[in-house]
């Protein structure tokens, strides 16, 4: 196991956002450096607008007007993107969305698709149409769409903003368990800086104008330590003591 | 699972007012129909002329018709040339209208054409058809479909402008490729607009073809209403129109209500 090669391999000098109507050209990123270790749970954070979404579409190849270079480690073919929104087909069913992101839908694959709904708790539902559900479900859903191609790399963007506290909690509980179960490259937006604490192994904070990495820690946390709020607390404390 | 007997209960008594709605549907469409029946044989009755006959003449009309087998041979005839040409302008206009939609150069250069065709009156495609390609069905069907294929377009056009950038993101990330986003992300995304673009059309496609068999065919229903008119018969123009309604509506109800409700199926 090579485990010394990186992930993925980032480097932005410049990142623009043209001129729109009154608003003048504003420039989002400048001298991004950052190279992501296999196996690794990054979270970027930083104070909203700062530049962190625009990184993670770059990144994604969602956005392809950018001056730099994006280049993902062998066998790192596979992406997932959580999406701040679920981001589901409303006329496809709940199975029907999963199902569908996997290259056959043979009994291998719909195997694979239920048990994956059983372990987000979504087996009663995977007959609904998304737009019945709540919306804590539907983001079961889509995390369950994201895990299902076994991805190499996932990308996630604040996906459990705007939920209920509780909802939130059972959902980064299942996102640790997804991912203790299958470690995998993740780089994870958020600006919330306890779930920043409670999944990062390395947290990367971005800031200024354009904004460029301003910090880049570890956390050393055992699973067990990171669903303490003690632990956590402490931590967040020493991380963004001068932010 | 609070949430689950919550929607079965919303569901069972969803069923039951959407029941009595229809009954009561059904209930006033009968009553409004035997009063205009009604109100018919009346004003037939009081003007007793012959260019005015009752519903007994019209019906008594429509009998002999069927009996003979013109009512069904032109009616066929008619239905037919409606389908063929129907559909060809479905599937040119919705091609251009997903194109320009998807396209803004090509929208703003062909927008013009599209106003162009959209207020040409469809009596002049039609008599061009007629002189450039001679009075043959392929003249003719090609007319109802020049007729049709702007209104498709501009409507399609309109779904095709609105289309998810959310959802496109996610077949990319998720290597969809262009038939499984075609299939699974555009079309339903199109289906409404489809839906309205096909009823329309329906309604437009159906008049033109009586006028295109008017002017230049030796059957079908349009060229009854010709004799007819030629012979003043009116009880056969009546026999003919009611028949004609009577088609369109088994088609509405029968094809087209099903079919929206079933691409609708997954709405709250």
């Amino acid at each position: 196991m090579k485990r010394s090669e990186p992930a993925i391999q980032v480097s932005i000098a410049r990142k623009v956002f043209p001129a729109i109507a009154d608003r003048p050209e504003h420039v989002v990123l400048g001298g991004v450096e950052l190279t992501v270790e296999r196996g690794s749970f990054v979270v970027l954070t930083g104070p909203s607008g700062c530049g962190k979404s625009t990184l993670l579409n770059i990144i994604a190849g969602l956005d392809d007007d950018y001056q730099g270079t994006v280049s993902f480690g062998k066998d790192t073919g596979k992406l997932s993107f959580m999406f701040q929104t679920p981001r589901l087909l409303p006329w496809r069913t709940v199975e029907e969305n999963v199902l569908l992101i996997l290259d056959d839908d043979g009994p291998d694959a719909k195997a694979r698709v239920a048990a994956i709904l059983s372990r987000v708790g979504l087996s009663e539902a995977a007959n609904a149409y998304p737009e019945r559900l709540s919306v804590g479900m539907q983001r079961r859903a889509a995390l369950a769409r994201a895990f299902v191609i076994e991805p190499d790399v996932l990308l996630m963007d604040e996906p459990f903003v705007s939920l209920d506290d509780p909802s939130a909690d059972s959902l980064r509980a299942l996102l640790i368990e997804l991912w203790n179960r299958r470690p995998t490259t993740v780089l994870f937006v958020t600006h919330d800086r306890i779930e920043a604490v409670m999944l990062a192994t390395r947290l990367i904070r971005l800031g200024g104008n354009p904004a460029s990495i301003v910090q880049d820690s570890g956390v050393d946390l055992s699973p067990d330590e990171r669903l303490d709020r003690e632990k956590v607390l402490a931590w967040r404390g020493r991380l963004f003591e001068n932010a | 699972m609070a949430l689950e007997n919550n929607t079965v209960g919303t569901g069972r008594v969803g069923r039951g007012v959407v029941g009595s709605v229809l009954v009561g549907r059904l209930g006033w469409t009968l009553i409004s129909f035997l009063s205009l029946l009604v109100l018919w044989a009346i004003v037939a009755a009081v003007l007793q002329s012959r260019l005015f006959p009752g519903p007994m003449e019209v019906g008594e009309k429509l009998a002999s018709e069927a009996a003979t087998g013109e009512l069904g041979y032109n009616v066929g005839v008619t239905l037919a040339r409606v389908a063929v040409s129907f559909f060809l302008a479905m599937f040119i206009g919705c091609a251009i209208g997903i194109a320009l939609g998807c396209a803004k150069g090509a929208d703003q250069f062909f927008d013009t054409w599209l106003i162009f065709f959209l207020n040409l009156p469809a009596l002049v495609t039609i008599i061009l058809c007629y002189v450039w390609f001679g009075l043959t069905e392929v003249a003719a069907i090609l007319a109802v479909a020049i007729n049709k294929i702007p209104n498709v377009a501009v409507t399609v056009r309109e779904g095709a402008r609105s289309l998810s950038r959310d959802l496109a993101e996610m077949a990319t990330i998720y290597r969809f490729g262009t038939w499984k986003t075609l299939r699974h992300v555009t079309i339903p995304q199109l289906a409404p607009f489809f839906a309205a673009a096909a009823r329309g059309g329906l309604a437009l496609v159906w008049k033109i073809v009586l006028v295109v068999e008017l002017l230049g065919r030796s059957n079908g229903v349009g060229h009854q209403l010709h004799i007819a008119f030629q012979l003043f018969d009116v009880p056969m123009i009546l026999a003919y129109a009611i028949a004609f309604i009577l088609v369109v509506q088994i088609i509405e109800i029968g094809v087209l209500q099903p079919l929206e409700a079933r691409v609708n199926r997954w709405r709250r």
